[in-house]
């Protein structure tokens, strides 16, 4: 499905923020949520199912999600998440952190030393 | 169709089940399941839509969710943490160890003294009359022991304990009756006649007990 795919390793720190970007823009459930990321990356990448619930669980007892039941009747209730006041700060705090390690890392990683002078 | 669908939810069910066995029961564990499940049944559901059949729509949502071990660790600890504070927090088990502590101790009180009196060289009637701490010590601790709950069992009921320490105290109280008896009288045989009536009574109550007692075992080991 996935046409090719970022390194596990790259996204790992981000996993958190990226959970909040989707539930900043409404409320979700799993599934969903996972689809959305699929989604936003343009198909080029899978955030795994699993990963959600573990990072739900952290997020919920840092007090930046919470959580609640649907009302579907057929086929079982949704556990939805929404995102708290708090977990707004957490992300906005997020977004610049990554804007300020973008730039570095850029040059860090293509930068040439006689580029640089003292 | 809607018997299809019913057979999915079945399998569903039980691969969580599985998944989970063994992981202590828990609030979160409940929820956890039922979020897993109706989440699953959604992507069954797009996987047949884009035509899979049941058979692949089922296995390949299982490969796609991902490694849920490390939930099941979470859970695990969460199961482990309420059976924890469930068992040592209850009142009950905090009488339990009373019961225990107070009978080791009057058993420890009743051969010590027996001890004394026997190396102070009084009578034998005398040493073997301080048996009765022992016999007293011995149904406390017998029924502490059983109305407390263990990580492997739960507690038995109050009155089947009593019965349980009454049966241990019968048979003890027919030993010391025994040597009491056996120190004043003299006579062996009024010993094993006294000794007779409460070991005979205290052993067909622990047997009665015994052959009617249900499995205390929990269901998790």
């Amino acid at each position: 499905m996935m046409s090719s795919t970022i390194s596990t390793d790259i996204i790992r720190g981000h996993t958190d923020t990226i959970i909040l970007n989707i539930l900043r823009q409404g409320d979700s459930y799993g599934y969903e949520i996972y689809k959305r990321i699929i989604q936003l990356s343009g198909q080029r990448y899978e955030l795994k199912e699993a990963t959600l619930y573990t990072a739900f669980r952290r997020l919920e007892k840092e007090g930046f999600i919470v959580s609640y039941w649907g009302d579907e009747t057929q086929g079982g209730r949704r556990k939805y998440y929404r995102i708290t006041e708090e977990g707004r700060k957490h992300y906005e705090r997020n977004v610049k952190d990554w804007d300020f390690a973008k730039d570095i890392l850029e040059t860090l990683i293509k930068g040439g030393i006689e580029d640089v002078r003292e | 169709m809607s018997g299809n669908e019913n057979g999915l939810d079945q399998r569903i069910k039980a691969y969580f089940d599985n998944l989970f066995s063994g992981v202590g029961a828990s609030q979160q564990l409940f929820d956890l399941k039922e979020e897993l499940t109706i989440n699953m049944k959604e992507r069954i559901a797009d996987y047949r839509a884009r035509g899979m059949d049941d058979e692949q729509a089922f296995k390949e949502a299982i490969v796609s969710m991902g490694d849920l071990s490390g939930l099941v660790d979470d859970m695990r600890r969460l199961g482990q943490d309420t059976a924890r504070i469930n068992i040592y927090s209850s009142m009950a088990n905090r009488i339990s160890a009373g019961f225990i502590v107070v009978g080791v101790l009057l058993v420890l009180f009743g051969i010590f003294v027996m001890a004394m009196t026997y190396f102070m060289q009084m009578e034998g009637v005398a040493v073997a009359g301080n048996g009765i701490f022992v016999v007293a010590g011995g149904m406390l601790f017998t029924y502490g022991l059983l109305t407390r709950e263990t990580d492997r069992k739960y507690a038995m009921n109050k009155v089947r304990a009593a019965l349980y320490g009454l049966s241990i105290g019968s048979i003890l109280f027919g030993i010391f009756s025994a040597a009491v008896t056996h120190f004043s009288v003299g006579e062996t045989y009024v010993s094993i006649a006294s000794l007779m009536v409460f070991f005979l009574g205290g052993v067909g109550l622990f047997l009665i007990l015994a052959l009617t007692g249900s499995d205390r075992r929990k269901p998790d080991h």
